[in-house]
């Protein structure tokens, strides 16, 4: 599934938070979203989702233009959102979260479930806990299982490693290179700018709501303005 | 006294049976319902008119309460509609707003149609003796099938993969969205599930004593007392409070009369919501 943004503007009320962004993640690539705080990017990967509605242009899956479908709608499509706030489930167990995931696929339920769970053994030792006792390390590997059970094409990542202590975020940065490995489709917004650019392919950077910058991760890992302003 | 309790916990069942329906409504669809009395009345209307129709009371009572759904799916998919475009607190007081009119139409509309309305079924055997205390039959009927209607509600949430994608939509709207779930379809169902057993209650109601048209306002405030004190989104909660409400209902009606007994129940709802916002058996406080 090849996910593109053309020319994507979004305003809340008066205020304009995307103004003219274009996107695209090729099949099995891995794109880096980065750019300091409010510049968008939240919005920019609810809007992809439909979470968001833009007030002009265009969201297209696989070339044709998909304006207004709804989020459970692109999930079902194989496009699958992981928020930073996680929106899990906090009343009900690892298990039911997960099984929850593949909500739209139960055939391949166990199969997938077995795959989560040798990607974070934790989950499976705690399978029979709720969710909302887990630590936030946790709640985010059962945030990125849930979405797995899905069975994505397109995993959106929206800051991946915030509120993780940095152990946490190098063990999750190990795993979601594995991901990569499989061939998933990765677009992941972060402000750990280094790991996410080591991880990804490519990367678009975020200011005032337009992007400023794209190119190859390397690229712009190398590039002296991004150095001064986010790596430091 | 031990007559008083065992009323107290029937009349406590049948308020759970209401409040559980306000309470998934609520949970689920961000709408307080307060036409939720007047669902029940229309499952002992309905019942009424089959009877009348020469329909037999079990098949009748099972009509009214299909036919409680079937206005309750009526009612989500119509009035609620404008209600569910929005979220949170908007579409929380555009819902209050919308029931409560509904309310009125329909309290207005049947104590005018029916003027000399009243539910009143009798089983066969009046009462029986269970260890030297008699018992209403009527009152173990209902306490009985109320009790199975839980269970198998308790089942149908904790087993079944819609009961779990209802109980994911009460967690968390977002979640169950981004999981692929359709909220809008599972609302449905679950107004639908709510009307019957709001329903089944005012049928309840006519075994139990009689009912009348008249009685929406009350099933509503007393359900929602129920559905507060029990923690508006914990159904286990709901089903503790309709019994522990119903027994001190039932008692102060028996030794301080029925209005003072309203205060009472108030003022016990007023102090739980104030000791444990979050209801009776709340999990996070």
């Amino acid at each position: 599934m090849v996910v593109r943004v053309e020319d994507i503007h979004v305003s809340y009320g008066p205020a304009v938070v995307l103004r003219g962004v274009s996107l695209e993640a090729r099949v099995g690539e891995a794109v880096a979203v980065i750019g300091p705080n409010g510049a968008g990017k939240t919005t920019l990967l609810r809007t992809m989702i439909g979470m968001t509605r833009p007030t002009r242009g265009c969201i297209l899956y696989d070339g044709k233009v998909r304006n207004g479908l709804r989020a459970f709608e692109t999930a079902r499509l194989g496009i699958i959102y992981v928020p930073a706030e996680k929106e899990l489930f906090p009343g009900m167990t690892v298990l039911e979260n997960l099984e929850l995931g593949s909500y739209c696929n139960v055939e391949d339920a166990p199969g997938r479930l077995g795959y989560v769970f040798d990607l974070f053994p934790r989950l499976g030792e705690r399978r029979q806990q709720l969710a909302g006792t887990l630590s936030g390390g946790e709640q985010q590997m059962v945030a990125i299982g849930r979405a797995l059970m899905g069975g994505p094409k397109v995993l959106l990542l929206d800051e991946p490693s915030t509120g993780l202590a940095p152990k946490m975020v190098a063990e999750l940065y190990q795993q979601l290179a594995k991901l990569k490995s499989t061939g998933l489709t990765l677009i992941v917004a972060e402000q750990q700018v280094p790991l996410v650019l080591s991880l990804t392919d490519r990367a678009y950077v975020l200011e005032q709501g337009a992007i400023r910058l794209s190119g190859k991760s390397a690229d712009i890992q190398g590039n002296p303005e991004i150095k001064v302003a986010y790596l430091g | 006294m031990t007559a008083t309790l065992f009323d107290g916990i029937v009349q406590g069942l049948q308020l759970s049976l209401l409040a559980v329906g306000i309470t998934l409504i609520f949970g689920l669809g961000g709408v307080l319902n307060l036409a939720h009395g007047q669902f029940a009345v229309i499952g002992g209307v309905a019942a009424k008119l089959l009877l009348n129709w020469g329909v037999h009371p079990v098949l009748a009572g099972i009509g009214g309460i299909i036919a409680a759904g079937l206005f309750g799916l009526l009612v989500d998919r119509s009035l609620l509609v404008p209600a569910y475009r929005y979220r949170g607190e908007e579409r929380l007081l555009l819902g209050l707003i919308l029931t409560l009119g509904l309310s009125f139409v329909i309290d207005g509309y049947l104590n005018y149609a029916l003027p000399e309305f009243s539910l009143m079924l009798s089983l066969p055997i009046p009462a029986v003796q269970v260890a030297t205390i008699p018992m209403r039959t009527a009152g173990l009927a209902t306490s009985l099938i109320a009790m199975m209607v839980f269970l198998a509600l308790f089942l149908f949430l904790r087993r079944t993969l819609l009961g779990k994608t209802i109980r994911s939509i009460i967690e968390n709207e977002i979640g169950a969205e981004l999981c692929g779930i359709d909220p809008s379809r599972t609302r449905t169902i679950i107004v639908g599930l709510a009307a019957m057993m709001a329903g089944l209650a005012g049928i309840a109601q006519g075994l139990f004593s009689s009912l009348g048209t008249e009685m929406g306002p009350e099933f509503t405030i007393l359900g929602l007392l129920v559905a507060v004190v029990g923690g508006v989104r914990s159904i286990n909660g709901t089903l503790v409070a309709g019994v522990f409400l119903g027994i001190i209902n039932a008692f102060a009606s028996r030794y301080v009369g029925a209005y003072v007994a309203f205060i009472i129940l108030l003022s016990v709802a007023m102090v739980t919501i104030l000791l444990r916002p979050t209801g009776l058996l709340a999990r996070f406080t």
